[in-house]
């Protein structure tokens, strides 16, 4: 505890000091101000027929009303949350590289997985408020436009899908951990993020989604009933299973990789 | 306990290449060791077994005589370090770059940072970002990261490296002051034999991995070699008569003689005695001793002798 108190206050203070800190938070205003328009579009046919394209893309979003725009808010976490929090992981581990900064903290009484656990902290942390700031961002929209069709109910279980798929999406990005570490730097994470996302729709493609970690958030905002898009006791088997190889394997590589 | 740095056959392999070949080295109390060798030698791999970065393949170090392992965390409480070009954190200024330090060092004497900072004078900088800090500025803040706890076991590889002649001076001096007067251990690495002969109490060379030659400072001079460089109109005679007389000599590259012979090295005046007497007074006549580069090279086997 000691440890990770010590270890912990550093990392803050390197993401207190990181543009990029601010620049997430903005991205993730920005998706459902985005989301928004395209509602407003949906719901006002006349501003949609002079748009032109935008008009005919906010007719793919489906229903006008608040489950379809709650599904939209689920599917942009689904996607977009795990591009988002994958890069936070990347950046946490894949700075120390890049700054070379790294071999300045390895010969330090603090232990290396206490630096580890600290830099998964601050990123929980910093995904959880990328969390909130899409959530009140996106009910807020919806608000605004005045959005029919919200109930307490509907709300509840929104919220218990939002949440719940946002664990799940965190839960898979400690192998990005171990690839920034194992990459030293930010590009193998990166490139590790964008070949399970296009993993993730082929496999959802074959019907694998439930048995594939990157799928397996994806899967469950699929609304209930959707032909092959259940998850089973296994897939939560498999997503603990990814999620503790990556925490494992990052503490590993600083435990045991040689750091020239 | 005496040695306070030991290693025992350590050895690294990458692959093919044999960074570091059955090292064995001890380093005592208060000795400031110098680690001299070329890019590429093997000394910072060396430098990073001895800090846990790198795993040995085989062989074993111990600092204050507990083994070196990346687990071992307590032992680096004592021990302050830069290896290579130091980085900072960018984003962050001197002042905060130091605190964090302070915070993975348990250390809550905050008084630590500012005296730190004078020591390196630093102060006109600490609340500038390290990425605005020249070179010479970044390697000072690598230096108050690596004495910030007044370690008493310090660890520097090229820690001068980008620093004027003045920063050069005033760090010799500051790691002078803290082996003679705290007691300090420094292991210190560099590839100019001259620079660092100027501090080190003893030298370890090494060479393509390994530890080829271990010397006080003190001895260096004893080792480092002289000659007699003598010239003639007639040189022919100058060398029939020296020959007769029992000195060995040799011409050198540019048409001149030279002497190896101790005694001839020693009493130059006798050499110009016989050549006037053979009727063939000196044009030249020049002790030449070999420099420290001189010496290294030759030691490393880049350079065969002064000739």
């Amino acid at each position: 505890m000691k440890n990770i108190k010590a270890t912990l206050l550093p990392e803050f203070v390197k993401l207190r000091r990181s543009g990029i800190f601010w620049i997430t938070i903005i991205i993730f205003i920005i998706i459902p101000l985005m989301m928004g328009l395209m509602m407003f579009v949906a719901k006002n046919p006349a501003i949609a027929a002079k748009l032109g394209l935008v008009g005919t893309k906010s007719s793919l979003f489906g229903r006008n009303d608040w489950p379809g725009f709650m599904g939209l808010l689920l599917q942009s976490l689904a996607s977009i949350g795990y591009i988002g929090f994958g890069f936070v992981t990347s950046w946490v581990f894949g700075r120390e590289f890049s700054d070379r900064t790294l071999k300045d903290i390895l010969a330090l009484p603090v232990t290396r997985s206490s630096i580890v656990i600290s830099k998964f902290i601050v990123i929980v942390i910093w995904c959880i408020l990328l969390i909130l700031v899409l959530f009140s961002t996106g009910l807020l929209m919806g608000w605004l436009l005045d959005i029919p069709g919200l109930s307490v109910q509907l709300f509840l279980r929104f919220s218990e899908k939002y949440f719940i798929t946002s664990f799940l999406t965190i839960l898979i990005c400690t192998p990005v951990a171990f690839f920034a570490c194992y990459g030293r730097g930010i590009i193998a994470p990166i490139g590790f993020l964008i070949i399970s996302l296009v993993m993730a729709q082929f496999a959802g493609l074959i019907g694998l989604g439930p048995y594939f970690p990157w799928a397996i958030p994806g899967v469950y905002t699929a609304p209930a009933g959707t032909e092959g898009m259940q998850l089973f006791l296994s897939s939560y088997v498999i997503l603990a299973l990814t999620c503790i190889l990556g925490f494992a394997g990052t503490i590993a590589w600083w435990r045991y990789a040689d750091h020239y | 306990m005496d040695e306070i740095i030991r290693t025992e056959n350590l050895s690294k392999q990458y692959g093919e290449l044999l960074a570091v070949s059955d090292m064995s080295l001890n380093v005592r109390k208060g000795e400031i060791y110098g680690f001299l060798g070329l890019n590429g030698a093997g000394k910072t791999t060396t430098i990073r077994m001895l800090l846990g970065m790198i795993r040995p393949t085989s062989g074993s170090a111990f600092i204050d005589g507990k083994r070196v392992f990346a687990d071992n965390h307590e032992l680096w409480k004592i021990i302050g370090s830069l290896v290579e070009i130091p980085y900072s954190y960018p984003n962050l200024t001197v002042y905060e770059n130091l605190e964090i330090i302070l915070r993975l060092r348990f250390i809550s004497d905050k008084g630590s940072i500012n005296r730190v900072i004078d020591k390196l004078k630093l102060s006109s900088y600490r609340n500038i970002k390290a990425r605005n800090l020249s070179l010479g500025n970044a390697q000072r803040l690598g230096l108050a990261k690596a004495l910030i706890h007044n370690p008493e076991i310090l660890i520097l590889d090229e820690p001068t490296n980008g620093l004027d002649p003045a920063g050069i001076y005033e760090i010799r001096e500051l790691l002078k002051v803290m082996a003679e007067k705290l007691g300090v251990t420094i292991f210190i690495s560099s590839h100019i034999l001259g620079e660092i002969s100027r501090f080190a109490t003893r030298i370890g060379i090494i060479h393509e991995g390994r530890l080829i030659q271990e010397v006080d400072t003190s001895q260096l001079d004893k080792l480092c070699r002289k000659r007699l460089l003598i010239d003639a109109r007639d040189k022919q005679a100058v060398y029939s008569s020296l020959m007769q007389s029992g000195y060995s000599l040799s011409e050198t590259k540019d048409g001149r003689f030279e002497l190896l012979d101790e005694k001839a090295v020693r009493n130059p005046e006798v050499i110009a005695t016989l050549m006037v007497h053979a009727g063939c007074p000196p044009t030249l006549l020049h002790v030449e001793e070999e420099d420290l580069e001189s010496y290294f090279l030759r030691t490393i086997g880049i350079k065969e002798d002064l000739r």
